[in-house]
């Protein structure tokens, strides 16, 4: 079995000799990584905007390849404070781990902030260039056939539009200024539909889109304001992409409780949701209630099991995760999110054991 | 008066700012926290009895809302920024020294920490019931937590973290602060933050949403 049919089979919700596995890597850990596999320190970024090949990956029984497109590729753009093409300003921020110092790029700067007449006459950047999609071209032709590909596109509508904004002037936009908000929105969604289209044509095997809707025990928004101001922007994206190619597959990667809005994304005909959090969502009521209508992305919790627990509990984690959403396919077996750079090593490969991949290292 | 009163309650509670904003559609056009606050001082009704009965009372109910999970982010900031308007009426008042706070609370996101959503919800309940807030911003280094306590001494320390790559200097910050204040109250918080870590640490309080952490506020500063 290909690593590509391993996935297929899975989203089919058939069972397959173990569930597929994808992961991505924070540049510190990526580099931890490589010297246990004796290769040469280069910096990569987890949205794969630029091409570092897919060493990687593939040593680690990846079974499914991805790269970005979009406004996310500006997260790790630069070693040194940058203002991206959208205007959005950022800085570094180094943080200390016991396996050494590891940088996040962090918004220092929403551009649109205190602006109301700037906001309502923003435009996003031309998302048809060429080049933004060369990276995906060759992913596709040369891992294509053995790999399954994913087209990342997260911060689609929402976190996108908060960047530009800010997050708290965006959200009481949506009950003082709906126009504005509107605009907004249609902005960053407009941007990334075509991005996804870009990328579909090129023969991605899955959308991944992406906007962190969930607090840790409920939505951040309304339900009803998301029903108002998202739901139909995802609709029309995935109606988009399922018309160019019925057999494309779209996730959506939403972090935190999400339980409101899940039979919302069945109904726009959402395939496969993303990064199933247990801190925040139970996989067993997940798999009871939408086991049959959606396939599961991720569960392996980087907020505590991977970073903080022993080998044992990460295999106890798998096990619960394989017999709920993981029962029958469906599952593909994912960190929740990249992993940190205070995950053990060995942690780290002992998930890989767990699941059933070999250990490569030399 | 206990009319206008339970008025800038409400208004506080659903986010109605001032007469010219358009939330709630249903209160459309109806004076809001402002214009209610401004007519309760032409009233005579006392500065303390609009901030405790009206916009605390406020700011209370849509706290235990938030935390039963019957509203979300966006409401509360609508609610926030219905009290701070008010609250600017009665500045004078609090400087004048005929309105006192209920304490001070200092609150800062940890050293290489950027997530703020939660810190800044904290700091609008904590605010809201009565308290000085001291906000420190994000990316909070141990000397900013000392410096602030000693500018602002008997304050709470309030320290928050998402990440779990970040929390851990929790433990250094939290150390810092009880060597130099023997007596100071520190409380944690944030997703991966746990009663066990916090007891590791040696922090007072964890809690795990702004409401609880405002409850315990009130009950230890009585």
């Amino acid at each position: 079995m290909t690593h590509k049919e391993r996935v297929i089979r899975a989203l089919n919700h058939e069972e397959t000799d173990r569930p597929p596995f994808q992961a991505t890597f924070t540049p510190e850990f990526a580099d931890r990584l490589r010297k246990e596999f004796h290769l040469p320190p280069l910096f990569s970024e987890p949205h794969h905007r630029e091409w570092y090949g897919y060493d990687l990956e593939r040593l680690t029984g990846q079974d499914a390849l991805q790269v970005g497109a979009g406004w996310v590729t500006n997260y790790y753009l630069k070693p040194e404070p940058y203002t991206d093409e959208w205007g959005v300003e950022w800085k570094i921020d180094p943080y200390q781990t016991p396996f050494g110092e590891g940088h996040y790029t962090n918004i220092a700067r929403n551009p649109l902030r205190d602006d109301d007449e700037a906001a309502m006459a923003y435009k996003a950047p031309d998302p048809t260039r060429p080049e933004l999609y060369r990276n995906a071209e060759r992913l596709v032709k040369e891992f294509g056939a053995e790999y399954y590909i994913i087209g990342r596109v997260h911060c689609t509508i929402f976190e996108s539009a908060w960047a530009l904004r800010g997050l708290d002037t965006l959200m009481m936009d949506f009950y003082l200024n709906p126009d504005l908000a509107n605009h907004l929105l249609d902005e960053t969604a407009r941007y990334h539909k075509e991005a996804c289209c870009q990328l579909v044509r090129r023969g991605v095997n899955m959308i991944w889109l992406g906007d962190d809707m969930g607090a840790q025990s409920s939505l951040l928004i309304d339900p009803e304001l998301w029903r108002t101001y998202f739901k139909p922007r995802m609709a029309d994206i995935i109606r988009t992409i399922k018309d160019i190619n019925p057999n494309v597959k779209v996730a959506y990667h939403t972090d935190g409780c999400n339980y409101d809005i899940i039979p919302d994304l069945i109904e726009i005909g959402l395939d496969v949701l993303n990064p199933i959090q247990t801190e925040c969502m139970d996989p067993e009521v997940l798999a009871e209630k939408y086991g049959e209508q959606l396939c599961f992305f991720g569960g392996i919790a980087v907020q505590s099991t991977l970073p903080q627990g022993t080998p044992e509990d990460i295999a106890r984690e798998y096990e619960w995760l394989k017999n709920s959403i993981g029962k029958g396919g469906g599952w593909i077996c994912a960190p929740t999110h990249h992993v940190q750079l205070d995950t053990p090593i060995e942690n780290f490969f002992a998930l890989l054991n767990t699941i059933g991949i070999e250990d490569m290292r030399p | 008066m206990e009319e206008l009163l339970a008025r800038i309650a409400e208004c506080v509670e659903v986010g109605k700012i001032s007469k010219a904003t358009p939330y709630p559609p249903t209160m459309k056009g109806m004076d809001g926290a402002e214009e209610l606050t401004l007519q309760a001082l032409d009233a005579g009704i006392a500065p303390s009895d609009i901030l405790t009965r009206g916009l605390i009372a406020g700011m209370e109910k849509i706290g235990v809302k938030f935390k039963n999970n019957q509203v979300f982010v966006p409401q509360v900031l609508m609610s926030a920024k219905a009290m701070s308007i008010a609250m600017k009426h009665l500045k004078q008042f609090f400087n004048d020294g005929s309105v006192q706070r209920r304490g001070q609370f200092i609150i800062g996101t940890v050293e290489g920490d950027l997530h703020d959503i939660g810190k800044n919800l904290v700091a609008m309940m904590v605010e809201g019931n009565g308290y000085e807030v001291i906000d420190l911003g994000v990316d909070v280094k141990t000397e900013q937590f000392i410096d602030a306590v000693k500018a602002h001494p008997g304050a709470y320390v309030g320290m928050s973290a998402l990440l779990t790559t970040t929390m851990v200097n929790m433990e250094q910050i939290n150390a810092a602060l009880k060597q130099e204040f023997p007596h100071i109250v520190t409380f944690i918080g944030g997703a991966p933050v746990t009663q066990e870590f916090a007891q590791k640490i040696g922090a007072d309080y964890y809690t795990d949403g702004p409401q609880e952490l405002v409850e315990i506020l009130n009950r230890i500063s009585a």
